[in-house]
């Protein structure tokens, strides 16, 4: 069996392999840690981090959805000085730790980001910019290029780790965005955070959620995930991180070959605990089979035209 | 608490409304733990059911299930010698009650983990009083086994069908009277509400089973919350970890 190279670079990361769990699907790892080694992770992304503690949303947060799930957690998170005990602990893997960071305010991201760098070993943070920002009557700050720099530059500053920003996909011009929040500083860029959605219960005749809407995720949003991230790749040099709806390894050759370095599995965890080492596996048996020696050689292979082909890489319109 | 397939040996409905489905394998489990069951193989139905463990001998798990919508209805068509995907046991059970007596409320299907509980604490030499209720003596369901289990077996219909009419609480406060039992409850919210008020005003411990919407089952998605009686900043606990056995104190019913 030939060695295959699956060893991948996001900012200063070195991942020896391009797969790890999304934020808020793997807590802080413990509950996975009895399924399998988690240092056969490329990396581990903690789930979403505040400044202080946070207590989450009221029940019901979860709805699930045609080959999807809806959840409102809220976030519930026991705030940066607790969570930097349990990321100081991660180190022990030797695999790199992404912090997700969140917040309301642009200080609340800052004051996380402060307290993980002087409290913890984490090496890198991944801005959860799909938050509220209380300043603009809670519109997301990642749904505007200008809100998203101001934030990326500010936290740029303040840290010398790898910076990643995570993109919401509900905005009409992902690229944009994902364009500012590179110029802003940003090493890398992870996509997509979940799509903002709905259920009711016919019975009951009320929203499912007592947040009312929650965030879409699973196999359903995986199209769309794909169509930002060969958009997104498309039109900025930094790595980017592919997410949204991948279930197996076949799931995650289709993100690289759109231009994704890495990818990231969250809903999958739920319903089979082993997704993540079978993506490697999976992905690992993919290059094996096709001829690759190295896990770059198919990333933003699907662009690349071929003669005779009519695939068009720029070409990302469409009219229904 | 592996992931693994099983071999269904036996599958019928035992009752309106309820089925019992037996599958062959080993598990050590607590009563009062769950099993995390994929009703199918495709990506929808997309989450696993929690469903309690009902029985466990040697080589033989049984789920006691109702089915009450998509993926429960899609688990009535199993057939025998189909193969089931089960992720657990999984959570915290019913604890052992410190005295000699435990006093068990049912409601409806909420007997699934309660059988389980009677034959282990039968076991360990407790003396068991079991109430039981149900809407009908067509959904009435009393495993074959349970009257050798329990000194005292009594049911209940609301429409008196079988049993003494009425709800399966109205006789616990006499009998918490007479015997100061722990007290172990699984059924709908109303009726653990009121169990846990008889049993407060009884001064007896009482654990209830709760359920509540379920992704991972094993704590890592934060969303099967039950709002907590404590005051720090976790003001919700986990269904999956820390229950789905909960002191009637600890939670907000
Ligand atoms: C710890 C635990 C133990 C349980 N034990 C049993 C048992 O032994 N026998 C039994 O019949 N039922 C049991 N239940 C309830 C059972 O899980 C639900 O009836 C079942 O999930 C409904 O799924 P569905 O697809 O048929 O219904 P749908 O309404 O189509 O389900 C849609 C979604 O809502 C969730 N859901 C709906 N109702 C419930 C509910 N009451 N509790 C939890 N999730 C729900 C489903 O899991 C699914 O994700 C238990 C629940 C929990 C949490
Ligand atoms: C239960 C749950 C909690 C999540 N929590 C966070 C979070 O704290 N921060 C974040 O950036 N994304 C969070 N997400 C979004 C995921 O990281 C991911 O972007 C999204 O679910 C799409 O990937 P998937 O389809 O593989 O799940 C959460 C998703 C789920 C399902
Ligand atoms: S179901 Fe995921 S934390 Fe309980």
């Amino acid at each position: 069996m030939n060695a295959v190279d699956l060893s991948v670079q996001i900012g200063r990361l070195k991942l020896k392999n391009p797969v790890m769990p999304a934020s808020g699907c793997f807590g802080y790892g413990e509950e996975y840690a009895p399924y399998y080694d988690l240092s056969r992770l490329g990396a581990i992304v903690v789930k979403g981090t505040t400044a202080d503690p946070c207590p989450g949303n009221p029940p019901v947060r979860l709805a699930e959805t045609p080959a999807g799930l809806l959840n409102a957690i809220g976030l519930q998170n026991p705030g940066a000085v607790a969570a930097a005990a349990k990321i100081n602990k991660l180190g022990a893997l030797g695999i790199p730790v992404i912090v997700n960071v969140a917040g309301h305010s642009t200080e609340d991201y800052c004051r996380a980001v402060r307290i993980l760098e002087t409290e913890s070993t984490a090496s890198a943070y991944e801005l959860n910019v799909s938050c509220p920002n209380v300043a603009s009557g809670g519109m997301a700050f990642g749904t505007r290029p200008e809100t998203t720099a101001a934030l990326v530059k500010k936290v740029r500053a303040l840290t010398d780790r790898t910076l990643i920003v995570k993109l919401s996909p509900n905005v009409t011009d992902i690229v944009a965005i994902a364009r500012a929040a590179a110029e802003a500083g940003a090493d890398a860029l992870s996509l997509i955070n979940t799509l903002l959605g709905m259920a009711i219960d016919i019975k009951t005749r009320r929203p499912v959620l007592a947040n009312l809407t929650g965030g879409l995720s699973g196999p359903a949003v995986k199209p769309v995930a794909l169509r930002m991230v060969w958009q997104v790749t498309s039109a900025v040099e930094v790595p980017v991180i592919g997410l949204g709806g991948i279930s197996n390894a076949d799931d995650a050759v289709e993100f690289m070959l759109a231009g994704a370095t890495a990818v990231a599995i969250g809903t999958a965890n739920f319903r089979n605990p082993y997704a993540c080492p079978e993506v490697i596996d999976g992905i690992a048996g993919y290059l094996r089979h096709n001829g690759f020696a190295s896990v770059t050689e198919i990333v933003g292979l699907a662009k690349k035209e071929r003669p005779g082909g009519e695939h068009g890489a720029g070409k990302t319109d469409y009219c229904p | 608490m592996p992931v693994g397939d099983y071999r269904i040996k036996e599958i019928r409905k035992v009752a309106d409304g309820i089925f019992r489905l037996a599958f062959a394998g080993n598990m050590e489990a607590e009563p009062g733990q769950f099993l995390q069951v994929a009703v199918g193989r495709t990506h929808d139905p997309l989450l696993r059911r929690p469903l309690s463990i009902h029985d466990c001998v040697d080589g033989e798990v049984v789920l006691l299930f109702h089915p009450a919508g998509r993926g429960t209805n899609l688990l009535a068509e199993k057939k025998p010698g189909d193969s089931l995907n089960v992720l657990g046991p999984l959570g915290k059970g019913f604890p052992l009650p410190a005295g000699q007596t435990a006093v068990l409320v049912a409601g409806g299907i909420g007997i699934a983990p309660l059988f389980y509980l009677a034959k282990v604490l039968k076991g360990a030499g407790k003396e068991i009083v079991f109430l039981a209720g149900a809407r009908d003596t067509g959904s009435l369901y009393i495993p074959p086994e349970l009257p050798a289990l329990a000194a005292d077996l009594r049911f209940t219909t609301d429409d008196g069908s079988a049993g003494r009419r009425g709800l399966v609480t109205e006789e616990l406060p006499a009998i918490l009277d007479r015997i100061k039992g722990e007290v172990y409850a699984c059924g709908p919210l109303p009726m653990l509400r009121e169990v846990a008020r008889i049993a407060r005003n009884s001064g007896v411990p009482c654990h209830v089973s709760l359920e509540a919407r379920m992704a991972c089952g094993v704590g890592a998605c934060q969303g099967c919350t039950v709002a907590a009686v404590a005051g720090d900043w976790q003001k919700y606990k986990r269904v999956c970890v820390e229950g789905p056995v909960f002191g009637s104190g600890e939670v907000i019913l």
